[in-house]
């Protein structure tokens, strides 16, 4: 096993290999950081290219573009609160609000740093679960991934909110992302539901449109109130520093941020979550990391920890879910279904081989997403202090940049004018409920676990009827649940009687 | 405005679940099955949040992001209002003259009405933020931008 993964070093520091791992990096650090251009999309035009590399050097490229997509895209939504990328929308919340304080270092220091550190487990975890993780994956029926989305549903629907009412209304924002979810063709009975007849809404909401309307919206309609900079008042000298004091936060909730690494890589294991389930259910933890309610309040107006907690998750992920597409051939998300395919075009298969006669193979993966997401970071904290001034831009000339940013990036998710309706009136949606105090985050999730919940619960009800609800992952996926739940209403109680005694 | 916004929104969830509950009345059991398991709980939920809005007392937040407050409150929705209307120009503009005339116009608009600068600093701003748009999503990334309804009656492009 050192020996494969010493020839999988080897590998990947051959010149050629190195070259166009730099040349991916190159390229995912602009993809992450442009809002109008997806990491997917990007690994699929990119494809036709590594026809005449050898797999290993395919392999840099393709997964050094694809390892720092995540990283570079939390620059964007600390920033401007735009998301980078669906998958880095988990850390405007805390990141942006911190900006707007004048701590863009700070935020952008956490981020990365964690983002780092969650690459090197999610590598780890690749390095070390590939001969175990087979009884974990198939232990995964669809009734327990069905249960696990509710989960997630819940964790963060019960946490994004305070106090009784605060969680009725995460719980009825998740629900309403839920029922959004069910837009389009129903992929059982082929059935149009909620479509009005538009052949546009067919194929569902994009999810790239929603989350550029709900969250950049908001923002830039407040940027344009406030009249000033993205910092306000804060001097340009302390938004550049703090860089360092992120990267030290990170290591002071260094507990958290591992736990938050392991959420990612355990989502990415698990097929068909993909990458914004793991920010938000990390950023669920986070959060219910807090001792106290008053200390809940902090996160969503710029707690570290919830840059922190999806900082992590979105790389980690990346490691977890290699795992299903090299051991079975199984891609955990969007972009491993396309790097399948180039595993594909370069003759690699997927399963026993990779873990056998191609295991250096493997390890070079390995390696390229701890070499890329170093690089990355090195690159990054260079330039972060010039990247955090520019929040100290007035808001006059940064506005029609962003807007203009903003209509590109809900564009291009499919080239339909009928995605830029959906962003307006996300937009307004979204406007409306942080007028209104009612959580975001919830909605986005429910939005991307619907699909994936109802086929989990089709299948579940079609194969086992009523009888999948006794089953024992189920029924502690559940029992978990209720504990979430039940966990913040205790700890308010507990919180009162002990300010009354 | 929090209240009378959590109310609208209570009552815009509520009907849109009571419209999902009788939409999905109609379809086969396979796809009306999701759509019933959320719409019910959803509708109960709204309208305790539709009560709670009305007749409570209790105070209740977000972890999330909260808008500017430090001015009052008819100044902030006027300037609401007025960047409304600056991205509903653009998104007109852009269905009128197409994202590569729209994106130029509405820059050199907003630098100049808006942020009140000078033509030379608008001129110059527009033009870079054009040459990246124009230099990255079309020469680059042949994206397909169409042309404007306005353009393709008129016959320009």
């Amino acid at each position: 096993m050192i020996e494969s993964a010493l020839a999988g070093l080897v590998l990947i520091l051959q010149w050629k290999a190195l070259a166009f791992m730099l040349l991916g990096i190159l390229l995912g650090f602009w993809v992450g950081l442009l809002p109008g251009l997806g990491g997917v999309t990007t690994l699929a035009l990119m494809l036709p290219f590594i026809y005449a590399m050898k797999p290993h050097e395919a392999m840099a490229f393709l997964l050094g573009m694809h390892s720092v997509v995540a990283t570079t895209g939390d620059i964007t939504s600390v920033l401007f609160g735009i998301p980078g990328e669906s998958t880095t929308a988990a850390i405007i919340l805390d990141g942006h609000s911190m900006a707007k304080k004048g701590q863009a270092g700070r935020a952008l220091g956490a981020a990365l740093s964690s983002s780092l550190l969650g690459a090197l487990v999610g590598a780890l975890a690749l390095a070390l679960a590939i001969p175990v993780v087979r009884p974990l994956v198939l232990a995964f029926g669809s009734p327990e991934l069905f249960m696990l989305a509710i989960v997630g549903l819940a964790f963060i629907a019960s946490l994004s909110g305070q106090g009784a009412r605060g969680m009725v209304r995460g719980f009825i924002a998740g629900g309403l992302g839920l029922l959004l979810a069910t837009v389009g063709q129903d992929p059982q009975a082929g059935v149009a539901r909620f479509t009005f007849g538009t052949l546009y809404l067919w194929q569902g909401l994009d999810i790239v449109a929603v989350l550029v309307g709900i969250f950049a919206v908001p923002e830039i309609l407040d940027l344009v109130v406030r009249g000033s900079s993205i910092a306000g008042d804060a001097p340009v000298g302390q938004v550049r520093k703090g860089v360092l004091e992120g990267v030290k936060d990170t290591f002071h909730h260094f507990g958290l941020a591992i736990r938050c690494s392991l959420i990612g890589t355990f989502i990415g294991i698990t097929p068909g979550l993909g990458g914004p389930v793991a920010q938000w259910m990390a950023y669920g933890h986070a959060v219910q990391s807090a001792r106290t309610p008053e200390e809940r309040k902090g996160f969503g107006r710029g707690d570290v920890r919830g840059v922190i907690g999806p900082g992590a998750a979105s790389n980690s992920k990346e490691g977890g879910s290699l795992i299903p597409t090299i051991a079975f051939g199984v891609p955990g998300s969007a972009s491993m279904a396309v790097i399948l395919g180039g595993f594909f075009l370069m003759g690699l298969v997927p399963g026993p081989d990779m873990l056998t006669k191609n295991l250096p193979i493997t390890y070079s993966m390995v390696w390229t997403i701890v070499l890329a997401n170093i690089i990355t970071v090195i690159a990054c904290l260079i330039f972060l202090n010039r990247l955090a001034s520019l929040t100290n831009v007035p808001g006059t000339l940064l506005v029609p940049v962003i807007l203009v940013l903003i209509f590109i990036g809900a564009y291009t998710a499919n080239n339909q004018y009928g995605d830029l309706i959906v962003m307006l009136v996300c937009g307004a949606i979204g406007w409306l409920m942080v007028v209104a105090g009612w959580p975001r985050a919830p909605f986005v999730l429910g939005l991307v676990l619907g699909k994936i919940a109802e086929n989990y619960l089709y299948i579940s009800v079609a194969r086992y009827h009523a009888s999948w609800l006794t089953r024992p992952i189920v029924l502690a996926l559940f029992a978990i649940a209720v504990v979430v739940i039940c966990y913040p209403i205790w700890q308010a109680r507990r919180t009162r009687r002990s300010e009354h005694a | 405005m929090h209240n009378k916004a959590s109310l609208a929104l209570g009552i815009l969830v509520m009907i849109v679940s009571a419209s999902g509950l009788i939409s999905a009345w109609g379809w086969p059991a396979k796809a009306a099955l999701f759509p019933l398991v959320i719409c019910v709980p959803l509708f109960f939920l709204a309208a305790a949040e539709v009560l709670w809005a009305l007749f409570g007392a209790e105070a209740a937040s977000a972890s999330d992001f909260k808008l500017s407050e430090h001015l009052p409150q008819s100044v902030a929705l006027r300037r609401t209002g007025i960047a409304a209307a600056w991205i509903l120009g653009f998104f007109f503009g852009i269905l009128l003259l197409g994202f590569l005339v729209a994106v130029p116009v509405f820059v050199l608009a907003y630098l100049k009405i808006q942020g009140g600068r000078g033509w030379v600093f608008s001129a110059v701003f527009t033009a870079v933020v054009w040459a990246f748009f124009y230099g990255l999503f079309d020469l680059l990334l042949h994206l397909p931008f169409p042309a404007g309804v306005l353009l393709s009656w008129t016959g320009l492009r």
